[in-house]
This record gives C-alpha cells, sequence and structure tokens, in this order.
C-alpha cells in the first residue's frame, strides 16, 4: 500500500506543475479566447433560458436537492445492510449527523428529536448548495445574450457545433464597450431573442448559478426558519407565548413598568423581522462576496491565488451552512423557555 | 464634468466605497470575538466546545454588520 503512494506521489506533482503551466500559458501566452474574462456582475438570478420563468438559481437548487436526496438514499442502505463499519460517504454523513445532533442536543435537551428534522435539513441544504456552486461550470456555461445595461460585452468566436447546435466562446481581446439606447433596447433584445448568432456584442447568461447569490433562496429559509420559531414556541409555551410579544397582563397590572415591557415587546416584534433579515443577508451577502471576490481576483491573477480562494471558499460554505444551522437551533431554543415577564433581554 | 449620467456613476461608485466603512467594525468586533475564545479556550480547554459555539455565535453577529454595509453597498451600486 505504501509502495503504491510513494510511486503515485511525483506523478501527482508532475500533474500539478503541469497543471500551473497550462494555467500560465492560458491566461498570458495562449490565444484570446483562453484568456480569463473579468466578470459582468449581475444580482438578480437569471431565467436559463430566454423569457423563460425558471431562473438558474433555481436550477442549481434542483441539482443540489437531487444530490441531497441520493446521497440520504445511499445512506440509508448502507443503514439497512449490515455492514456495521461504517465507510465512504456513509461514514461522512454519520459524522455530520452526529456532530448536528449533539450540537441541537446540547442547547434544546429533550426538544432536539422534534427541533433537528428542521435545523438538519438546512445544515445540509446550505453545505450542499455552496458546495455544488463550486463545481466548474457553473457561472461560465450558458447562452450568449446582448447585454440590457451600459457596460462591458465581449465579441465571440465560434469554436464547434454539437448537431445543429453551435458553440460559442467569448473573445476577451474583442472588449466592446455597450452603450444602453433607451429607445432602441426592445429592439435589440428581440432581435438577440430571435437568433443568438446575431448579437455582436455579448454576454454569458449562465446555466447554473450558486443558489445562495439570489436573495431568494437564504431569504426562503430565513422565512421558514423564524416561523418555525414560533410554531416551536407556541407548541412548548402554549399561546401564552404570544405574551412576550404584546405583554397586555403586564400593561395592566404593572404600572410604569408594564408600558416599558409593552415597549419591549413591540421591540421583540420588530426583532423576529430583523431575525429574517440578518440570517438571509448574512448567507447572500457571504456567498455573493465570495463568487465576486473569486472572479476578479481570478481575471486579475488568473494562476496562483484562485486555488487558496477555493479553499477559503470551502471553508465559508461550511462554516455558514454551520452558523445559519446554530443560529436557527438557538433562536428556536430561546422560544422554547417560557417567558415569565420579569426578564425579557434576549440578546440579539 | 459635462456628462451628469457620469458623474452620478462616479458618485454611486465612491458611495458604495464609503458605505463598506461598515466593515471596519465588524472586522474588529470578530477580532475581539476570537481572540477572547481563544484565551478562554487556553485557559479552559475542555470547556472548548461550548466556548467555540458562542464564539462562532458572537462572530456572526458582529459580521452582521458587515454584511449589512455590503448589503447597502450592492444596493447602491445595483438597485438604485
Amino acid at each position: 500500500m505504501s509502495e503504491v503512494t510513494k510511486k503515485r506521489r511525483p506523478v501527482k506533482r508532475w500533474i500539478v506543475l503541469a497543471l500551473i503551466a497550462a494555467g500560465i500559458y492560458c491566461a498570458y501566452f495562449g490565444p484570446s479566447i483562453l484568456k480569463p474574462v473579468s466578470p459582468t456582475v449581475v444580482l438578480p438570478a437569471e431565467p436559463i433560458w430566454p423569457g423563460v420563468w425558471f431562473t438558474n438559481t433555481m436550477l442549481a437548487t434542483i441539482i443540489a436537492d437531487i444530490l441531497l436526496i441520493l446521497l440520504a438514499i445511499g445512506a440509508f442502505r448502507f443503514s439497512k445492510s449490515d455492514n456495521l463499519v461504517p465507510k465512504g460517504m456513509y461514514n461522512a454523513f454519520e459524522a455530520i449527523v452526529e456532530y448536528l445532533w449533539n450540537s441541537v442536543e446540547g442547547t434544546t435537551g429533550k426538544w432536539a428529536r422534534r427541533i433537528i428534522p428542521l435545523v438538519g435539513t438546512i445544515f445540509l441544504l446550505v453545505f450542499m448548495v455552496n458546495m455544488v456552486k463550486m463545481v466548474p461550470g457553473f457561472e461560465s456555461i450558458g447562452y450568449l445574450e446582448a447585454p440590457h445595461k451600459t457596460g462591458l460585452a465581449w465579441g465571440t468566436v465560434k469554436l464547434f457545433s454539437i448537431g445543429s447546435l453551435p458553440v460559442y466562446a467569448i473573445d476577451p481581446a474583442q472588449e466592446i464597450v455597450y452603450v444602453s439606447h433607451e429607445g432602441e433596447e426592445a429592439g435589440t433584445e428581440s432581435h438577440a431573442e430571435e437568433s443568438h448568432e446575431l448579437c455582436e456584442a455579448c454576454q454569458v447568461i449562465p446555466f447554473l448559478r450558486g443558489s445562495a447569490t439570489d436573495l431568494n433562496f437564504p431569504l426562503a429559509l430565513a422565512v421558514i426558519a423564524v416561523l418555525m420559531t414560533q410554531v416551536f414556541g407556541v407548541w412548548a409555551v402554549g399561546p401564552g407565548y404570544f405574551s412576550k410579544f404584546l405583554p397586555v397582563g403586564r400593561l395592566v397590572n404593572g404600572g410604569i413598568f408594564g408600558i416599558i415591557d409593552f415597549a419591549v415587546g413591540f421591540l421583540e416584534l420588530i426583532l423576529e423581522f430583523a431575525k429574517i433579515l440578518s440570517f438571509s443577508f448574512r448567507l447572500f451577502g457571504n456567498i455573493f462576496a465570495g463568487v465576486l471576490l473569486l472572479s476578479i481576483v481570478g481575471a486579475l491573477l488568473p494562476v496562483v491565488i484562485p486555488p487558496g480562494l477555493y479553499l477559503f471558499e470551502v471553508f465559508f460554505g461550511i462554516i455558514q451552512a454551520y452558523v445559519f444551522f446554530l443560529l436557527a437551533t438557538m433562536f428556536i431554543s430561546m422560544a422554547l423557555v417560557h417567558h415569565g415577564g420579569e426578564q425579557s433581554q434576549e440578546h440579539h | 464634468m459635462n456628462d451628469p449620467t457620469a458623474f452620478v456613476a462616479a458618485f454611486r461608485l465612491l458611495g458604495a466605497g464609503l458605505a463598506m466603512l461598515g466593515a471596519i467594525g465588524a472586522g474588529v468586533g470578530v477580532g475581539i470575538a476570537a481572540s477572547g475564545g481563544v484565551q478562554a479556550m487556553g485557559r479552559n480547554p475542555d470547556a472548548a466546545p461550548i466556548i467555540q459555539t458562542n464564539m462562532i455565535l458572537g462572530m456572526a453577529f458582529a459580521e452582521a454588520v458587515a454584511i449589512y454595509a455590503l448589503a447597502v453597498a450592492l444596493i447602491i451600486i445595483f438597485a438604485a
């Protein structure tokens, strides 16, 4: 076994060196279509084909979902088999689930069995989505379209065609500053939709884009997490849970402090919405900034830095999934506690 | 100077850059949280898991400020 690794190690080193040499060739010496392109930053998700409502981030989310379901089926089948020693993917799954379980049980105790399906799913989905977005082809393969706004666009070079479908590459050497004319815009757009070959200044609209780079994905998760916090609160405390937000009882017999408590309850209500905001913007901001950093630094210094940044992105994907999971668990565990009305300080 | 659109675009970029000044505080806060967490873990390694959880929680809250600044900057550049 050790002999094999000894033999293989130098080969791997040569592969890495060859890849670096290939990268230097592509970035600095090769033909211009191989050169890195400074990206056009687009905030909203784009449709996967002109005129379709289905966006590229939704497609990426569905791919992550399918992968996650396949992994779960594999893990389930492994757990049903006679193998007692976990190995491979199942081992990783078991480690993750065990870690999540310990973490949830540590904060919520006997409620952990009811809470872990929600927060565990959120963790696994965010984790998987953040890992899937690192696959090459994301944000780089797509259809060509004339830009809608003033900005940079590029000329195209035809590479080859699969059947009757021509494949183009954008050429960084033919950089065109596209200036949009308000009146003309509709005309160019429909023109580009009719035949994509005819846009002389093109942008790539990718088929796949990291799900969390669209605000809708983290926002949906945040809304689910915060709504479920209320559900768990009512489940644990009963209808009296809402006295946290509207402490009417304190207002009646609490005197001057009752009024203060009432105001604090109103603040709690606002804090619930602030939770949604901070949940969604945290995930979105981190992932979007990561993508921006990767593409911009990748265009400036294409050879040495990006692998390190990719490692950083993997780390951040895990951390963000963990933070989302941890905060959801914490908020739910806070909601589980009966709110007596005397100490209504919840640090945020 | 004679082109008002270019003028507005320039100030938009400037404003986005200024909005990101909010990241200074978040950076300081995350650094303080990490320093405190590491010191606590050094003093009491047995309590490391709990400290780590709370440290990451505090870092996430401190980082949220930078994320708000980033959101404002993105809105200034793309949405406004």
